[in-house]
C-alpha cells in the first residue's frame, strides 16, 4: 500500500508544523497487536472483540475510565493533581485547508438545460440550502471554498472543518465523482490515529458520519477493498463500547443511537463484501445478523441471492422470514424476471402498481414491458413517471436506453428529457443531473 | 457487438424511412446504492436521521413521506443492493450454454421537419419534397444466426408472433419490436443478420424497400469440463462399478452458481451422486478461474434380464454429463458433454 505520508506535499511547509510533529504514522496494526488508542482500552483483550459478529450482541462491560464521557471539562481537569499533562495544545487541522487537495469540478458534464438554468444557485447560497435543493455539485464547490477560501475556519475548529469535509465528500459521491472523493479522502490518513482523539474526553473528534464514509472511500482510494471490512469492524468495536457506556448511565436515547449505528455497520460490511464480489461471504455475513423486524434484512438477503443467481434461495428467504407482504410480492416479481418469465413478472408488477406509488415498481414494470416486446408501453410508463416528478438515475437511464432503441435520432429525445428534468423543482432527491444520466 | 450495414438491396440511394436498433437482452441488474447520512448537525439529536434521499437508488413511496425507516418502504437501505433494476448497459460477454436474447426494433423515424435546435443537418431532409407524406406499412423483420461450425444459417423465431395484420401501417415515431432467442452452443464468431423490409407508399406510388444489418459477436466458453473415468471394485451383487470424476472450471469473467450436475446414463447402468450439495442446498459458487470437482459412481444394473450394459470393442459408454448453472440475476446456462465412457473394462465376472 502506498505510504500515506507521501500524499502530503512537503515543499512549502517551512513552519514548524505541529501536524507532522504530532501526527503519528498510519498504524499498521494486525489483530494481535496491542492497541494503544484510548478508545479501545475498555475492551480487553482486543482480539476477542475484534471479529465478533456485528449483531447486537450482549453489551460489553462499560468503560471504567469515562463513566460520564460527555462531562469532563478543562475546568475540572485543572483541579486534578497533574495539571501540566491536561492542558493539551489545540489540534491543528490546517492540512485539510490546503486548496491543492481539492479537485476542480467541471460543469462540462452537466447538460446545458441544467447548466444554463435560472435555478442554478448564486455563489453565496448557504450550503444547507444547496443540499435541500439537491444542488450537490454546487454544494461540493461551496464546501471547498468554505474550507480554503478567505473565510476558512480556524485550523483548530475541527467541528466546522469536518462538517465541511463531510459535505464535500458526500456531495462528490452524489454527483458520480466518487473517484475524486476517494482521492481527496486520503488526506485524512489514518482516522484510528490518536491525533483524532480528544485527549481530555477520549472522544473521537471526527463525526461518525464522516468516519463511516471514510471507510468506503479510503478503501477505494488505496485500492484495498478488504480494508473496508476491517475498518467497519474497528468502528463496530467502538460502537459496542458506546452502547455499553450508554447502558451503564441509563441513557436510553444514546444507547438506541449507538445500537442503530452498530446495526448499520453490520449491513455495510455486507455491502463491502458485495463490492469485493465476495457474494457468498456477504450471504454468510447477512445470515449472522439479527433481524430488526422491519423486513429489511429479509429483503437484503433476497436481493443478494438474486444477484448471485440463486432464485430458489431468494424465494425461500422472503417466505420463511418476516419480510412483509409487499416485500414478498416484490421479490416474487424479481424472481420471475430472474427466471426469464417476464410475462409473469409483468403481471405482478402491474398488480403492485395498482396499490403502490413506488417509483421502483413503475420502473421495473417498464423494464419488463421492454422484455416482452411492448417497449412503446414501457416508454410511455417511464415518461409518465418523469412527468410525475420522479428522476432517479435508474429511471433516466432506462428511459434513455429506450430512446436509443426507438429512433436513430435519440439525441433529440434525450435533450428534451434533460430539459424536462431541469424544469423540475429543486428537491433533496437531487436536481442537477449529469450527461451520463441521459447517455449524452 | 459490432455491426455493419449490408449494402442496400435497392438501387435507390435515398435514406431509409425505417431504422433498425437492437439491444441484447441479458438479465436486468439490481441497482447498487450507497446510502449517506445527512451532514452532522450541531444539535445532538439522539436518533439517526433518514439517509439523504439522493443517495438512494430511487425515491421512496410517496405514501411514506420520505421516511425510509418506514415499515412500508421497499428499499432495504442501508444495504447496497436495491430492488430497482437497470436495463443491460452493454452487450457484455456471450458464453456457450447461455441463451442469447436480443430485441430488434424497426422504427418509423420521424424526419424533423422543423429543426428543433437549429443543428439538424439539412441533408437528413429529402431535398426536393420535404413535406411529402409517406406511409410505411407491411414492415417485416427477419433474423438469422450464422454460427461458426454450421454451413447454413438458422432462421430465428420472432416474439411476439406476427400478430399485426400485414397491411398495418407504422405511424411516424412508432416502433415494431420483436425479440429473438438463440441457444449458444458453439465457440467463436456468430453473426446475427437482420433484414427489414417495408412498403413505402406515397399518394401516387409505392415501393418495397429492404435493408439488412449484420451484428457480429464472439461466443466464448464459460465452463470447461474435464472428466476421468476409473474402475472400482465389483459391487455387492457382482455388478461392475466405475467412478467418474469431473472437474468443472469456470473460465468466464463472472461468478456462477452450479445448479445441478447430473448423469444421463445409458440403458443397463445406474449411478450414484457423491456430491452432497445436490439436494441439501449450499450450491457451489465458482468465481472466475475456480474449479469444482464432482464425482459419480456408475454401476451395472444387475436386476435386469439382459444383465448389464452393452460393450463395443471393449468400451463401456456411461452416458452424458449435464451441467446447469446460474449467473448474475438468475441468467441460466446449461451444457452437456459428449458421450463419456471408459476402455478400462474389467472382464465380466463369471457368475458362479
Amino acid at each position: 500500500m502506498e505510504q500515506p505520508q507521501d500524499s502530503i506535499p512537503k515543499g512549502h511547509n517551512r513552519t514548524r508544523s505541529a501536524v507532522k510533529a504530532t501526527r503519528p504514522r498510519s498504524s499498521t496494526k494486525g489483530p494481535l497487536d496491542a492497541d494503544d488508542a484510548p478508545l479501545a482500552s475498555p475492551l480487553s483483550p482486543q482480539q476477542a472483540t475484534r471479529m465478533l459478529p456485528l449483531g447486537l450482541g450482549r453489551p460489553q462491560s462499560p468503560g471504567l475510565r469515562r463513566s460520564g464521557a460527555s462531562s469532563p471539562l478543562p475546568r475540572s481537569a485543572t483541579q486534578s493533581p497533574a495539571p501540566r499533562r491536561l492542558a493539551p495544545r489545540p489540534k491543528d487541522f490546517s492540512y485539510l485547508l490546503r486548496p491543492e487537495i481539492y479537485h476542480p469540478l467541471t460543469p462540462l458534464n452537466v447538460p446545458p438545460p441544467f447548466r444554463n438554468s435560472p435555478k442554478q444557485p448564486s455563489a453565496d447560497t448557504p450550503i444547507p440550502d444547496l443540499l435541500a435543493r439537491g444542488q450537490f455539485r454546487a454544494a461540493a464547490i461551496a464546501a471547498t471554498q468554505a474550507l480554503t477560501g478567505p473565510g476558512a475556519p480556524n485550523p483548530a475548529d475541527h467541528v466546522r472543518i469536518f462538517e465541511l469535509l463531510y459535505t464535500r465528500l458526500a456531495c462528490l459521491t452524489l454527483i458520480d465523482a466518487t473517484g475524486l472523493a476517494a482521492q481527496e479522502v486520503k488526506t485524512l490518513e489514518d482516522l484510528n490515529s490518536a491525533y483524532y482523539v480528544d485527549e481530555l474526553t477520549g472522544l473521537h473528534l471526527v463525526p461518525w458520519e464522516l468516519r463511516v464514509l471514510n471507510v468506503r472511500l479510503q478503501a477505494m482510494g488505496f485500492g484495498d477493498p478488504r480494508r473496508a471490512v476491517m475498518s467497519y469492524y474497528d468502528l463496530a468495536r467502538e460502537a459496542r463500547v458506546r452502547v455499553a457506556e450508554a447502558t451503564a448511565r441509563h441513557d436510553n436515547s444514546a444507547r438506541e443511537l449507538w445500537k442503530d449505528r452498530l446495526a448499520d455497520l453490520g449491513i455495510r460490511v455486507a455491502g463491502a463484501l458485495v463490492e469485493m464480489d465476495d457474494l457468498t461471504g456477504a450471504a454468510h455475513h447477512l445470515a449472522s445478523l439479527r433481524d430488526r423486524e422491519d423486513g429489511k434484512l429479509a429483503m437484503s438477503k433476497a436481493l443478494l441471492w438474486l444477484h448471485l443467481g440463486d432464485v430458489e434461495s431468494a424465494r425461500r428467504c422472503v417466505r420463511t422470514e418476516k419480510a412483509g407482504e409487499k416485500a414478498e410480492r416484490i421479490v416474487a416479481a424479481l424472481c420471475d424476471m430472474a427466471d426469464g418469465e417476464y410475462e409473469a413478472a409483468l403481471g405482478k408488477w402491474r398488480e403492485l402498481r395498482e396499490v403502490s406509488d413506488d417509483e421502483m415498481v413503475g420502473v421495473n414494470m417498464g423494464v419488463c414491458l421492454l422484455y416482452v416486446g411492448k417497449m412503446q408501453e414501457g416508454r410511455a410508463l417511464l415518461e409518465g413517471l418523469v412527468d410525475a416528478g420522479r428522476s432517479s438515475h435508474t429511471l433516466l437511464f432506462n428511459l434513455t436506453t429506450m430512446y436509443e432503441l426507438c429512433t436513430e435520432r435519440a439525441r433529440t429525445l434525450k435533450m428534451k428529457l434533460s430539459e424536462k428534468v431541469a424544469a423540475m423543482d429543486e428537491s433533496p432527491n437531487g436536481w442537477e443531473k449529469a450527461n451520463a444520466d441521459f447517455k449524452l | 457487438m459490432s455491426h455493419q450495414r449490408y449494402p442496400s438491396h435497392d438501387a435507390v440511394k435515398e435514406p431509409h424511412m425505417v431504422s433498425l436498433k437492437v439491444l441484447r437482452l441479458s438479465r436486468p441488474s439490481l441497482v447498487a446504492q450507497y446510502p449517506l447520512q445527512p451532514p452532522p448537525s450541531r444539535s445532538t439529536a439522539h436518533h439517526r436521521p433518514p439517509p439523504i434521499p439522493a443517495s438512494l437508488a430511487y425515491s421512496p413511496d410517496a405514501a411514506d413521506n420520505g421516511s425510509t425507516t418506514s415499515h412500508h418502504s421497499s428499499n432495504p437501505s442501508p444495504f447496497i443492493l436495491s430492488p430497482i433494476v437497470n436495463l443491460p448497459p452493454s452487450f457484455g460477454s456471450a458464453y456457450v450454454g447461455e441463451t442469447f436474447s436480443c430485441t430488434l426494433c424497426a422504427n418509423h423515424d420521424i424526419t424533423p421537419l422543423v429543426p428543433s435546435d437549429g443543428l439538424t443537418k439539412t441533408t437528413n431532409l429529402l431535398p426536393t419534397t420535404p413535406q411529402v407524406s409517406k406511409t410505411i406499412r407491411d414492415v417485416r423483420i427477419e433474423a438469422e444466426m450464422k454460427t461458426p461450425n454450421s454451413p447454413t444459417v438458422t432462421r430465428l423465431a420472432l416474439h411476439p408472433d406476427e400478430q399485426k395484420p400485414a397491411a398495418d401501417t407504422l405511424a411516424p415515431g412508432e416502433t415494431l419490436q420483436r425479440v429473438v432467442n438463440f441457444d449458444l452452443k458453439e465457440e467463436g464468431n456468430h453473426v446475427l443478420a437482420v433484414t427489414v423490409s417495408y412498403y413505402e407508399a406515397t399518394d401516387v406510388s409505392g415501393r418495397v424497400r429492404t435493408f439488412r444489418k449484420l451484428y457480429q459477436f464472439i461466443c466464448k466458453a464459460s465452463l470447461v469440463v474435464r472428466t476421468k473415468p476409473g474402475p472400482l471394485t465389483v459391487g455387492s451383487k457382482g455388478a461392475r462399478r466405475w467412478v467418474l470424476e469431473a472437474q468443472l472450471e469456470n473460465c468466464s469473467e463472472d461468478a456462477m452458481q452450479l445448479e445441478r450436475v447430473g448423469l444421463e446414463v445409458e440403458r443397463g447402468l445406474v449411478y450414484r451422486d457423491c456430491n452432497s450439495w445436490g439436494s441439501t442446498g449450499g450450491k457451489p459458487v465458482l468465481h472466475p478461474g475456480e474449479v469444482e470437482q464432482v464425482c459419480f459412481v456408475v454401476e451395472e444394473e444387475k436386476d435386469g434380464e439382459d444383465g448389464g450394459v452393452e460393450e463395443t470393442d471393449g468400451k463401456v459408454v456411461f452416458g452424458v454429463l449435464g451441467i446447469g448453472w446460474r449467473t448474475e440475476m438468475g441468467n441460466r446456462g446449461f451444457l452437456s458433454t459428449g458421450k463419456l465412457g471408459t476402455r478400462h473394462v474389467k472382464p465380466k465376472v463369471a457368475v458362479s
